[in-house]
């Protein structure tokens, strides 16, 4: 137990000379009540608030029980003596920056050597005049409210950082939630129309992408296909490739464009998306076939991603080397034509698949995906895309794609599997 | 008796900053404790257990250090040595001048105690 002083020196001073430090405690630890009373006396005329202790298990308690400011202990004591407190200090995470001032009644240089190495911060000879006594006892406490500052800092560090772990998990969790968004506006895979099968892969670099793409039926004899690009990555660019998705949609092309013809959609949308003032843009690609005659009109506006693939032919990169959309308002295009025979397939994909670096920094780039899509012409349309999607991740050595990677497929099925559904 | 042959009374003020309520109180406790701490040292001294002896020895030092008593401070520090060193048969006749010594401080303490109450 630490023993209780009478009023006169313990509890706060009354010292009207003294400073005020009547919050700053200072715990004494020594068996010898003379020496005690006479060092607890002179601090506490000094303002501070003084405990006391009569030996190391004693003080120890003390420590645990008031967290004092600064410990002055006793070098020789029963029990356990200055230097053991020290270690059992510095070994305790609680009680491991406490500043202690070791007593000593002769500096001996060894004797100091020892207390430093066990954990003292500082000497006080018991001989010490009221100076030195000041000295030090100020040294310690000054130590004493550094590093009480840095415990502070640190803990309104960690108080900081699970704030903002808990903001962010609020932010992900938004992006999920619009990532499904997102996700629920790409078409279901299957058969967009009668004789046509469709599938296709997405990987976005972020959660949300500023890729985006579309099959969707164009009034009653068209099947449109497009595929955009939002420049940058993230929130912003999926925000602008949702509301190109918006303007895409049949409805809205019937009442603003009139038709479903690619240039005149292409035309429009150069109009209604110029570039923005952080300077944003679109790249597009858009086709309308024609169902009963199978026949593709597209047009691309700086979008470099569809390509032909028809049995027997050399494959046809639908590529035009117009402005993305917003660049010119007075942009005019012009539309490809091709034939769709039976078996023939309709790639769309955005450059991330085929702009992937090696190690040492080489291009895969379209004629690779192209070898790639050849080699395997008899294989289904998903087995292509994912051969396309691992060739280009070996490529790369890395499986996460630094840009948005989404590949679709669309084919114009043979006449024997139309017949063999319509039996 | 010259006291000041004894302890030095106006260092051991100035050592608690002039506080003669802090120096009175001292001197209360000393003449409690001093007693108790010096029976220690002798009868470590009959038991000839010269560990004992120097850390009951350490022990008076520390209270005796407060009064600027030099010539006993010496002794005990003297005995202390000897304890430490386990020179009990040279320890016996310091031990006898220290208690003499002792006796001589606190006689003069209490002495300084009375006239400090005379001229309160």
């Amino acid at each position: 137990m630490a023993i209780p002083l009478p009023p006169s020196q313990a509890g706060v001073s009354s010292s009207a000379s003294g400073p005020s430090r009547s919050g700053t405690s200072i715990l004494l630890i020594d068996d010898e009540p003379v020496a005690r009373r006479s060092l607890a006396g002179r601090l506490t005329k000094m303002g501070y608030r003084v405990l006391e202790a009569v030996d190391g298990v004693d003080g120890l308690a003390a420590i645990r029980r008031e967290h004092p400011d600064l410990i002055i202990v006793d070098w020789m004591m029963p029990q356990m003596d200055g230097p053991t407190l020290c270690e059992r200090l510095r070994s305790d995470p609680e009680l491991a920056t406490s500043q202690v001032i070791m007593m000593t009644s002769h500096d001996q240089p060894e004797q100091i050597a020892e207390g430093l190495a066990r954990g003292a911060d500082d000497f006080l000879s018991k001989a010490a005049s009221k100076q030195e006594i000041v000295a030090r006892v100020q040294a310690g406490l000054r130590t004493h409210a550094l590093v009480r500052q840095l415990e502070r800092t640190r803990d309104d560090l960690d108080c900081s950082n699970r704030a903002l772990v808990g903001k962010q998990r609020v932010l992900d969790e938004d992006l999920a939630s619009s990532a499904r968004f997102v996700h629920s506006l790409l078409p279901e895979p299957g058969a967009p129309a009668p004789g046509a099968s469709m599938a296709w892969r997405y990987l976005p670099s972020l959660t949300l992408g500023g890729d985006l793409f579309g099959v969707a039926k164009w009034g009653e004899e068209h099947l449109g296909l497009y595929m955009l690009d939002a420049s940058g990555h993230g929130v912003s660019a999926a925000l602008r490739a949702a509301a190109m998705v918006t303007f895409l949609h049949p409805d809205n092309l019937a009442r603003v464009v009139g038709g479903h013809d690619p240039v005149a959609i292409v035309t429009e949308a150069n109009r209604r998306f110029p570039m923005t003032a952080d300077g944003d843009y679109f790249t597009l690609w858009v086709g309308a076939l024609h169902l009963p005659t199978w026949r593709l009109r597209s047009v691309s506006a700086g979008h470099g991603g569809a390509f032909l693939s028809v049995p027997g032919r050399p494959t046809t990169w639908l590529s035009q080397s117009n402005l993305p959309l917003g660049f010119d308002p007075e942009a005019g295009y012009v539309a490809l034509e091709q034939d769709m025979p039976p078996g023939a397939r309709i790639y769309l994909l955005s450059d991330g698949v085929y702009e992937t670096m090696s190690p040492d920094r080489e291009l895969w780039g379209r004629e690779r995906l192209q070898q790639v899509v050849e080699a395997r012409a008899g294989e289904s349309i998903e087995q292509v895309i994912d051969a396309c999607f691992e060739a280009s991740r070996a490529w790369q050595r890395a499986d996460h794609f630094t840009d948005d990677a989404a590949m679709v497929g669309l084919e114009r099925n043979r006449e024997a599997s139309i017949v063999k559904r319509e039996q | 008796m010259d006291l000041s042959s004894i302890f030095d009374y106006e260092l051991a003020l100035a050592r608690l900053d002039g506080d003669r309520e802090l120096f009175t109180d001292l001197v209360k406790l000393f003449l409690e404790e001093s007693p108790k701490e010096f029976a220690a040292v002798a009868a470590a001294l009959a038991r000839q257990d010269a560990s004992v002896l120097a850390s009951a020895a350490h022990k008076l030092k520390g209270s005796v250090t407060q009064f600027c008593a030099n010539r006993l401070l010496d002794s005990v520090k003297n005995l202390e040595k000897l304890g430490r060193a386990g020179e009990l048969a040279a320890a016996s006749p310091v031990c006898a001048t220290v208690e003499h010594e002792l006796a001589e401080l606190q006689n003069a303490l209490r002495a300084t105690l009375n006239d400090r109450l005379r001229e309160a």
